[in-house]
């Protein structure tokens, strides 16, 4: 189990964040093709910044800790569901922001309402 | 400089640079950027320092290519320069490619 913890941990981000998708009208998930636009340009740079870093050596990933699916050079695949993960979670959390600040999030309607 | 820092350090200028002189989104003078962003360095804190934790670390660095610095939970300084260009660079992208209904939101 202990292998699970990257990936885990990740996917948990994604869970965690997901409430502000709907209770704070976020309309990230509900928006995939602009999400697709600004996630994978910048996680593809980013990949191959990671694939030449572990290769280098200058960073490495714990056998203890990941399933073990490994790039040429020793990325591990959990790499991949960070560099979707964070960037969603982050998204999510400007636009729940925003909506707090003008005041437009469902929650805040629903509040009015009452 | 050791490599990874230095790395991270240009990233975050360039990313600072073609918000200045290519995207002009003003996202860097807006509050609610900066108020996520605050948001986010929280989170950070909990899952880079899971990640990264000296004790049972998940991602470990050659310690001749880092600074060294880690100020708090053995998250190394330069993760924060790293992760506020890879979050602001998809931010940047994804304001750009806003629908012309939420401009205005995406203004505030």
């Amino acid at each position: 189990m202990d292998r699970l913890q990257y990936s885990a941990l990740m996917i948990a981000c994604l869970l965690l964040t997901l409430p502000l998708e709907f209770v704070f009208g976020a309309r990230v998930w509900r928006q995939p093709k602009r999400l697709v636009r600004s996630v994978v340009p910048v996680a593809l740079f980013f990949l191959v910044w990671d694939l030449w870093a572990t290769n280098r050596g200058d960073w490495g990933f714990n056998p203890k800790y990941t399933i073990g699916w490994k790039f040429p050079g020793g990325m591990v695949v959990e790499e991949i569901l960070f560099f979707v993960a964070v960037p969603v979670c982050a998204l999510l959390t400007l636009e729940a922001v925003r909506n707090m600040l003008a005041g437009t999030t469902p929650l805040q309607r629903w509040v009015r309402s009452r | 400089m050791p490599i990874y820092p230095a790395l991270a350090v240009a990233a975050a200028v360039v990313v600072i640079a073609l918000e200045l002189l290519y995207f002009r989104s003003g996202i860097l003078r807006s509050r609610a950027y900066w108020l996520s962003m605050a948001i986010v360095v929280g989170f950070m804190i909990l899952v880079d320092g899971w990640l990264t934790k000296l004790s049972a670390p998940i991602v470990f660095y050659n310690d001749a290519n880092t600074s060294g610095i880690r100020p708090v939970w053995d998250i190394l300084i330069e993760e924060y320069a790293f992760a506020f260009a890879l979050l602001t660079m998809v931010i940047l992208l994804w304001d750009r490619s806003a629908p012309a209904v939420a401009d205005k939101a995406a203004s505030s």
